[in-house]
């Protein structure tokens, strides 16, 4: 069978995983990037870097699991039910793109990296879209996808030391055993 | 368990410019496509949309003066004079409205997400906005 070995260590860990998610999510609200640029909805996209963590590490089906859980319980959390459409039209776009530029092999962890924070602020902008009932949002596309250049090469070059780090057997298998890298 | 795919690769690959380029033309084509038709502001004209509605059309040099505009609970004042428009006061949480200061072309907007206002500037002859969905 392909992907995840469903071990009790593996379970704990996109539980651990998830949690973090969340966390990551909520201390990025400490550093209000729309301050130094006054775009709604720039962010640093510091939870990403667990999904990024996931997909290679766990696979596509545990990353999305995982992203589906900090989505819910993030909007379940702060009580509004309106991020909930942000956070899974956003998350499922970028999880998307990642998992299908991973998938091609020809890309580094930056280009994924990359490519789901874009998709990530597409996912977003459609969702502002739908809730305002009028294109007007679609003006600040431009201006998220340059910044999401950097915020994904951060979150890539964050991601690489980290997937770099633990890339010896044992992180998501047991001691001597294959795995994804 | 046999491994799926390769090890994930730590160093930027030249596949990874394409990404870049094709984010960065994603971004020019959402900019030609939104701000191509930009005018000057004699011909402008504000549209005050609250949660979907159109609830105002002026022609920006009527416009001139303070607008005070309430959605979902929060108030917004909008002060307008000689072709620029912005939000000059709001009591919603974000402020990303009062931060993005003045707008004065065709093509551009100021919207707060909280109270589901949208304030535009369109060319006079278009209609109140590109796509309207839902």
């Amino acid at each position: 069978m392909y992907g995840m070995k469903f071990s009790a260590k593996n379970i704990a860990l996109c539980g651990i995983l998830s949690a973090l998610a969340l966390g990551l999510s909520v201390l990025e609200g400490f550093f209000p990037l729309s301050l130094l640029i006054p775009l709604p909805g720039v962010k640093l996209g510091l939870a990403n870097l667990v999904t990024l963590f996931a997909l290679y590490k766990l696979g596509s089906r545990p990353a999305l699991a995982i992203l589906l859980t900090r989505c819910v319980l993030g909007a379940l959390f702060a009580g509004n039910a309106s991020a909930l459409l942000f956070s899974l039209l956003g998350g499922l776009a970028s999880m998307g793109v990642m998992i299908a530029l991973r998938r091609t092999d020809k890309f580094s962890v930056f280009g994924v990296s990359l490519g789901g924070a874009a998709a990530h602020n597409v996912g977003q902008i459609a969702a502002a879209v739908i809730v305002l009932g009028d294109a007007a949002v679609i003006g600040y596309l431009p201006f998220l996808l340059f910044i999401s250049l950097f915020t994904g090469a951060l979150t890539g070059l964050v991601g690489s030391l980290l997937l770099r780090a633990t890339a010896h057997p044992g992180v998501t298998t047991p001691e001597g055993g294959s795995c994804n890298g | 368990m046999p491994m799926r795919y390769s090890p994930p690769k730590y160093r930027p690959t030249l596949w990874d410019a394409v990404i870049i380029a094709v984010v960065i033309a994603l971004g020019l084509a959402a900019a030609a496509l939104f701000y191509g038709t930009a005018g000057r502001g004699g011909s402008a004209v504000v549209t005050v949309s609250i949660a979907g509605e159109v609830t105002e059309r002026t022609a920006l040099p009527q416009f001139d003066g303070e607008h005070v505009y309430t959605g979902n609970g929060y108030t917004l004042t909008v002060t307008a004079q000689s072709g620029k428009i912005c939000v000059s006061h709001s009591d919603c949480p974000g402020q990303d409205c009062v931060h993005t200061g003045d707008i004065s072309r065709i093509g551009q907007s100021i919207i707060c997400l909280p109270a589901q206002i949208v304030i535009r500037l369109v060319g006079a002859s278009s209609g109140d906005a590109d796509v309207i969905v839902g």
